[in-house]
């Protein structure tokens, strides 16, 4: 897990995101043919999509069922709103995993009290989230770089950001959870961001 | 409600660690801070990285359902542009497209699937369309220019935000962390006018958690929560768990 460039904590001693990501491109250009109704490019889309999505409400509500319903329900979304897509707020990819993940963690919270919620993760914290994250990661480079960059992380920090982004946590249970002041874990989440940014090289710009 | 460190809240934000009144707060300051709007996509496009973390293959069924859905679905039409909706042609060619996946699956004779789709499809648009209705509402309460927000904690455990509206005449309630009543018992929500307690919402019974739309709030002097039987009571039976004045 500790490569040795990687062991200096700070900007640029990480590896960044330089790589072309075809796939990237590619999914903004099908969202846009897609705002105009082209149901061939859906169905490309969808190819690109669907594993994404799918595996993300698979992991926030570990119930295959259930995620299969969501995905479903993300995707139509997707077609039906490809219009509100707009490139210079960010890549396609993020667009459409925004809406996926919002859609799961309201799903996750109305479903269940968050006491219930609470109490399995609190039962199961030892395990998740973060081993798990690494577990799949698998032989993709890019995989293995947020890996990298997660690696780059204080353990809070990382705790923080993967119990909201895996488990639909608010930041208020993951304080509860955490034994730590509200404010500590707002500020982590946002510092672990700007650091998981900075290690893969992400800029928007307008 | 914009506060000194609204600005810390940008990673919860970004990565919907935050609840529905937080995100309404957040969502108006992003609308004012062009800075923000451009860190909180960034945020969102290092969350995204995280989401490849769990790539994995749906069912292979999937593929004609969502193909299918998504042809029998109206686009949004472009931001600006005045055209509602898909053309009468391409709507006719999506129905088309819809009936024909349908068909090679292998359900009835073409015109029984046709109708089967087309009843499915406008109950789900009904749906939708109530679901959405009361989404706006609450936006319209949550961005009216009088919109206040006011909190209290319940007497037995919990805590309720409610933010009122006078132009709009309505109010969103958000109920969290209050104990489960029990299967027969039910939170009631009310308004209270002259010291006369009128209902404005009931959860179903055992439900602890809620965001709720409230209607008529205009005038009235104080908002109450009380524990009633499951059904609701026409006035409240038992002391309001919290009594939060408007004024």
């Amino acid at each position: 897990m500790t490569d040795p460039d990687v062991g200096s904590r700070g900007r640029g001693t990480s590896p960044g995101s330089a790589l072309p990501r075809p796939e990237r491109a590619e999914i903004d250009g099908l969202l846009r043919a897609v705002a105009r109704g082209d149901d061939a490019s859906f169905a490309r889309l969808y190819d690109l999509l669907s594993p994404r999505v799918f595996g993300l409400a698979r992991r926030v509500l570990r119930d295959p069922a259930q995620a299969e319903e969501m995905a479903q329900e993300v995707l139509v979304e997707v077609w039906r709103t490809a219009n509100r897509f707009d490139p210079e707020r960010g890549s396609g990819l993020s667009w459409v995993l925004t809406i996926a993940h919002r859609r799961t963690v309201d799903r996750v919270r109305s479903e269940q009290s968050s006491t219930d919620r609470m109490q399995k993760v609190a039962a199961a914290s030892a395990q998740i989230p973060y081993d798990e994250v690494a577990d799949q990661v698998g032989s993709r480079l890019e995989r293995q770089q947020v890996r990298r960059c997660l690696d780059d992380l204080t353990e809070l920090q990382r705790e923080a950001i993967t119990m909201a982004y895996y488990g639909g946590h608010t930041y208020r249970e993951v304080s509860t959870l955490l034994d730590i002041a509200l404010p500590t874990v707002k500020t982590r989440m946002r510092d672990g961001l700007i650091r998981l940014r900075d290690c893969l090289s992400i800029e928007v710009t307008r | 409600m914009t506060s000194p460190d609204v600005h810390a809240l940008g990673g919860a934000y970004a990565i919907d660690a935050v609840d529905d009144l937080e995100r309404a707060s957040f969502d108006r300051h992003l609308a004012e801070c062009e800075a923000c709007t451009i860190e909180v996509a960034e945020y969102r496009e290092a969350a995204s990285r995280l989401a490849e973390g769990a790539w994995s293959v749906p069912p292979p069924r999937m593929r004609e359902q969502v193909l299918a859905r998504a042809a029998a679905t109206p686009q949004l039409p472009a931001p600006g542009s005045r055209r509602g909706g898909a053309s009468p042609v391409r709507r006719w060619r999506r129905l088309a497209a819809a009936a024909a996946v349908v068909g090679v699956l292998g359900i009835g004779s073409a015109a029984t699937t046709y109708v089967v789709q087309e009843q499915r499809v406008s109950a789900e648009r009904t749906a939708v369309a109530a679901a959405q209705q009361r989404a706006d509402r609450i936006q319209a309460v949550l961005a009216a220019p009088d919109a206040a927000l006011r909190a209290g904690d319940l007497s037995g455990g919990g805590r309720v935000t409610v933010v009122v509206s006078d132009t709009e005449d309505a109010g969103v309630v958000v109920l969290a962390d209050a104990p489960p009543p029990g299967p027969d018992r039910a939170y009631q929500l009310w308004v209270v006018d002259d010291s006369r307690p009128i209902s404005v919402g009931l959860l179903p019974a055992g439900q602890a958690q809620a965001t709720e739309l409230i209607q008529g709030v205009r005038g009235r002097a104080a908002f109450a929560v009380s524990l009633e039987p499951a059904g609701g009571s026409p006035q409240p039976s038992t002391t309001p768990l919290v009594a939060i004045p408007f004024a």
